[in-house]
């Protein structure tokens, strides 16, 4: 390029059309003139005539320019005159190198200057999973801040954009929603013209009271709830199953269930549509939070005297064992007085260690007197709680919900004096947040109520105490299981929210005292959300989204509307609840969760000032479909209701319906590219998969071996003709939770009333090896090592001899690569015979000839429920279910040997390869 | 659409003639300056991008005629001149570069208004700007160590220590090889056995 005899130190790029002047310094040659001669032609264009009427093709012709001119000068390599590098013309070292040094310098700037104005165009700058296919071919696909620029990118460069012809349906929808509009304004402008002639006697009409009188709707005791009445515009799209209270909220961003199958009678969003399920894992372990609207859970409300509700939950099963005695004791105080919830399993009545109906959440309400009666008198308490009416909260999987609702009203009826049952599926909504972002996420969101209107609260009150949790980045770390109940107020009069100040380590003492102590056990009165007029009276109040922006509009510029007496008060009722059972054993790495339930109407602007919520790790908190929850809690290693529990009713049905989809899916699939159950190579000459390819098939599983119609059955299986599965009554599956299945598996405490034939537990499976577990994947275990036949015994040794040792693990760990990287054809020799020494040494790869086949279907003993890739772990993981009875006698046998009773070899379906395991009981 | 392809020439000018030159070696008694670091000197100032393409499109039209003059006049341009390093980059079209390469071969004179002697050395051809702005960074950071790397050694010599710096040199200037059969001739061996002679 020109030298620049002024260049300064820094390297600059060369701007010849800006500066007119600098072609006269760069000398009148041959190079400048066609430069010039170019300029010239271009501008014998408009650019010459700079008149009115062309204005519009000079300023694009100008664009056009302007754009060239920025490319130039980012390609521009800006260059050190002799002169200015060498004084007086002397040579010198030194001088020599500078100029070297400034040249390198020059070189890289001006590489690094022109790969960024040339490559990146604006939707480029998009984060990955904000991008979209069409991005670059229509402005409105990219965030608001790019679609100037790209809209110029596209005009540049000749873009043909994304605005085609409205199809026939959508001209249609076009056409209504314009005749809609029409009508509607000629409506309004009726109303108006009544208004006006009316004068100004109904001036008062703007400002009646917010809350207007309406009908009390008789409560509806012992009875099931109908679904909410859904607008007028929106009714033709609930029929047969309710909408989520964000339903518009996740219809958009989220893959819901589709509109002939909706999951327990709702639209549950399945998952978001942005790809990639990564950040959700980073978001729910290491930065920001994932929340879900769990709305469609169900909640009882039961009401009666404490004497009742006691016998009422012992005959479901809690507190019945001896191991979980305590829990009407000494334990379980602090869960009956109401500041900590109880988490775990529901059965059929009086039935306990079986016919598991559900895992559920119990959440006894506080009592409004001082509720100092840890120490009081024993006869006085038992005198006042045999007159006072106590209220709790059952809160259970819509999948079980009625079971457990026929299993309660029976129970209600029988206890003396009876229990009120109420319903509370479409007036208590819930949140879910997970996430070392959530509690401050939270904390933005759920502004505790001031009726006093200022924000100091007493010392030890519940919404203190809540207000001082800003640095909690686990809510795992909170005292177990811990209750809050307070009143919020309209999280729209602080919308959007800001990033909250979190206290430095400064009180870190403090909030350590506040986790010690955990005043809220002494100052928690009675939560108003059980109080169904509080609730009603907050879903009335909630003033409309119009109310709300004039009160903002007459705020402070910059600060949020002022708050008034009559404002709504919300009441909620918050739970931290943790992940026990998680897989490692570490519960220091385990988040914890918030879950908080609300009166239905409120859950949408919560969820809002949740979602819109600026972290102070940067982001916002994401939110997750069933997919992401099932993950989630997949990762932790714990199982998830209903799918892990095939031994319940609601597990079973889950499953039922999982299959007939896998079933539907297979059957999709041209002939040539799905899996030909009956041709499965299972080893040892045996063909065909087990059962149906597609099911986790329990009813093979629990009969045996079924009469040998080996090639037909499969065939008339794949026939989508032969229902009869599907309609075959659920075989007698029994599941056992994971207490008692330890329990017997240790021979501690013989249950005897168990059949064990039936009996189902949930398992954890980690591979010892490489592999995969998938759904549907089938457990065997290893054969008897006291069986009879030598196949066997060899076949059991080779398995064995697949354990990886603790040396060849940690080797594993070192070289970092399961496997030998292949050799090069010129490898010298030495490496070559290293390779086969270490070969020899390995245990058989899947594949080779020596590789151990399957154990046979008298070794099956139950299905991997989920199975898939764990991103904690960093391999794959399952949970699956097994038939206590046929491991029972191997983990007693091999109780000394260490893990080996444990052992078991997983192979997923429709294929041949067996992945050695190791099950644990899962929670 | 095709895309119309380019070839980037990566040049380094010498100046033979001492005496004409604008670089003079500093001349002050007992400082020495390395052969290296006089090998390439700095362009005189009038020397500009302008006249390089003037030098080209001359040579070209002397030895290849209107024809060669015509293809190469659409694509020519030198995309970088540095007085100081006396390196530059010139790009022609794919078809056309050994035009270019011959006449840069055969110019011995800087066109009129700086009419020195000097050689061009051709020493990458490229498909992409980027390379050879690599390779120009290469050899820059080649010569800042063989300029040092002389220093010292003349240093060394002119304090009278033996000069026993050969092996060192030449281990750490091994990554000087062919690129497209052309090579760097300045072998830091050469430059031994010349502070030799001169000692």
């Amino acid at each position: 390029m020109t030298p620049q005899p002024s260049a300064p130190g820094p390297p600059r790029p060369l701007k010849r059309k800006d500066a007119p002047s600098s072609s006269n310094t760069a000398g009148s040659t041959n190079h400048n003139k066609r430069r010039k001669t170019q300029v010239a032609l271009d501008a014998s264009g408009p650019s010459k005539r700079k008149d009115a009427q062309s204005f519009s093709a000079t300023t694009k012709n100008a664009r056009h320019d302007k754009r060239r001119q920025t490319t130039k000068d980012a390609r521009a390599i800006s260059s050190q005159a002799s002169s200015k590098a060498f004084k007086n013309g002397e040579l010198d070292v030194d001088k020599f190198v500078k100029a070297r040094e400034y040249e390198i310098k020059a070189l890289e700037q001006g590489m690094a200057r022109a790969k960024k104005a040339l490559a990146e165009r604006a939707f480029q700058q998009v984060p990955k999973e904000l991008r979209r296919r069409t991005a670059s071919h229509n402005v409105k696909r990219v965030p608001k801040r790019l679609q100037r620029r790209a809209a110029r990118e596209m005009v540049e460069d000749k873009t043909k954009s994304d605005r085609r012809k409205p199809s026939r349906h959508m001209r249609l929808r076009i056409e209504t929603a314009k005749r809609l509009r029409a009508l509607s304004a000629k409506q309004r402008a009726r109303k108006d013209a009544v208004v006006k002639d009316q004068g100004t006697t109904n001036v008062q009409s703007d400002q009646r009271p917010v809350s207007v009188k309406s009908r009390k709707p008789r409560v509806k005791k012992n009875a099931l709830k109908d679904p909410p009445p859904a607008p007028a515009k929106f009714r033709k799209r609930q029929i047969g199953k309710s909408w989520l209270p964000t339903h518009l909220y996740h219809a958009k961003r989220a893959h819901m269930t589709s509109p002939k199958e909706p999951l327990w009678r709702y639209a549950v969003p399945l998952t978001p549509t942005m790809k990639s399920y990564r950040p959700t894992h980073r978001a729910s372990g290491d930065r920001g939070a994932v929340a879900w609207d769990m709305s469609y859970m169900a909640t009882v409300s039961l009401a009666g005297t404490e004497q009742s509700l006691q016998g009422l939950l012992r005959a479901l099963g809690i507190g019945v064992s001896p191991e979980t005695k305590q829990l009407w004791e000494t334990r379980g105080q602090r869960w009956s007085l109401g500041t900590r919830v109880w988490e775990g399993w529901l059965y059929c009545r009086d039935s306990f260690p079986l016919q598991a109906i559900a895992p559920a959440t119990v959440i006894w309400c506080a009592e409004n007197e001082p509720t100092s009666v840890l120490g009081a008198v024993a006869e006085e308490k038992a005198n006042v709680q045999r007159k006072t009416v106590r209220k709790l909260l059952i809160r259970v999987h819509p999948s079980a919900f009625h079971q457990l609702w026929d299993e309660v009203l029976r129970l209600a009826k029988v206890q003396k004096p009876q229990v009120m049952v109420e319903d509370l599926r479409f007036e208590i909504g819930s949140i879910e947040i997970t996430g070392p972002a959530s509690t401050e996420a939270l904390l933005g969101a759920l502004w505790p109520n001031t009726s006093t209107s200022c924000r100091d609260w007493p010392q030890g009150s519940v919404e203190a105490t809540w207000s001082s949790l800003a640095e909690i980045t686990n809510p795992a770390t909170l005292p177990e299981n811990v209750l809050f109940g307070f009143d919020i107020v309209d999280p729209r009069l602080h919308h959007p929210p800001r990033t909250i100040a979190i206290p430095q380590s400064t009180r870190e003492s403090a909030l350590l005292s506040t986790l010690s102590k955990w005043p809220c056990d002494q100052t928690q009165t009675s939560p108003k959300l059980f109080d169904r007029n509080a609730r009603l009276k907050a879903a009335r109040a909630l003033p409309s989204q119009k109310a709300i922006n004039r009160r903002k509009s007459f705020a402070v510029p910059g600060t949020y509307p002022e708050p008034k007496p009559s404002d709504a008060q919300i009441p909620i009722l918050l739970y931290a609840t943790r992940n026990l059972q998680s897989r490692n054993g570490g519960q220091s790495r385990a988040q914890g969760t918030w879950n908080f339930l609300l009166p239905w109407k409120a859950v949408l602007p919560v969820w809002y000032s949740i979602m819109y919520y600026p972290l102070s790790t940067g982001g916002q908190p994401r939110f997750g479909g069933l997919r992401e929850k099932r993950q989630i809690v997949f990762e932790a290693g714990v199982p998830w209701f209903p799918g892990d529990f095939p031994g319940t009713a609601a597990g079973y049905a889950w499953e039922v319906r999982e299959r007939e989809k896998r079933k539907e899916d297979w059957a999709k699939r041209p002939r040539g590219k799905r899996t030909e159950w009956s041709s499965v190579d299972l080893g040892n000459g045996k063909k065909g998969e087990i059962g149906d390819g597609w099911a986790c098939d329990w009813e093979r599983l629990l009969t045996g071996m079924a009469p040998p119609t080996t090639g037909k059955s499969a065939e008339a299986a794949g026939d989508p003709s032969s229902k009869s599965d599907s309609v075959s009554p659920p075989p007698k599956l029994c599941h056992i939770t994971s207490a008692a299945a330890s329990s017997l598996l240790s021979g501690s405490s013989p249950l005897h009333n168990i059949d064990l034939s039936t009996a189902l537990a949930t398992v954890t499976l980690d591979l010892l090896v490489r592999g995969v577990p998938q759904t549907c994947a089938r457990i065997y275990r290893l054969p008897s090592s006291s069986a009879i036949d030598p196949t066997a015994i060899s076949l059991r040794n080779s398995w064995l001899a697949l354990v990886p040792t603790p040396e060849s693990r940690r080797r594993g760990r070192e070289q970092k690569q399961p496997f030998p990287s292949r050799l090069r054809r010129d490898a010298p020799p030495h490496v070559v015979h290293r390779q086969l020494a270490q070969s020899l040494l390995k245990p058989p790869q899947a594949g080779e000839d020596e590789y151990p086949v399957c154990p046979g279907e008298e070794d099956l003993i139950g299905f991997v429920t989920t199975g898939n890739f764990n991103l904690g772990e960093g391999r794959g993981t399952g949970i699956g279910c097994i038939l206590l009875g046929r491991v029972l006698d191997r983990v007693r046998e091999g109780r000394d040997e260490g893990m080996k009773g444990r052992l078991c070899v997983v192979r997923n379906a429709g294929q041949s390869v067996g992945r050695l395991a190791r099950w644990d009981i899962a929670g | 659409m095709v895309r119309i392809k380019h070839r980037y020439l990566l040049i380094n000018i010498l100046y033979p003639d001492p005496k004409s030159t604008s670089g003079r070696p500093a001349t002050k008694p007992g400082d020495e300056v390395p052969y290296t670091v006089q090998f390439r000197r700095p362009s005189p100032d009038r020397m500009d991008g302008g006249v390089l393409t003037r030098l080209i499109r001359d040579g070209v039209a002397e030895l290849f005629g209107d024809y060669g003059s015509g293809k190469v006049a659409g694509s020519l341009q030198v995309k970088y001149f540095s007085q100081a390093t006396s390196t530059a980059i010139v790009r022609v079209s794919r078809d056309h570069y050994r035009l270019v390469w011959a006449a840069l071969t055969f110019a011995t004179r800087l066109p009129n208004p700086v009419g020195q002697p000097c050689v061009i050395q051709v020493v990458r051809v490229s498909g992409t700007i980027r390379k050879s702005e690599e390779e120009a960074i290469r050899r820059a950071r080649l010569s800042i160590r063989q300029a040092e790397a002389a220093a010292k050694s003349s240093n060394a010599a002119t304090a009278g220590l033996a000069a026993a710096t050969p092996q060192l040199l030449s281990t750490e200037d091994d990554d000087v090889d062919m690129i497209n059969g052309i090579e760097d001739p300045d072998d830091p061996r050469d430059i031994e056995e010349d502070l030799d002679d001169e000692g």
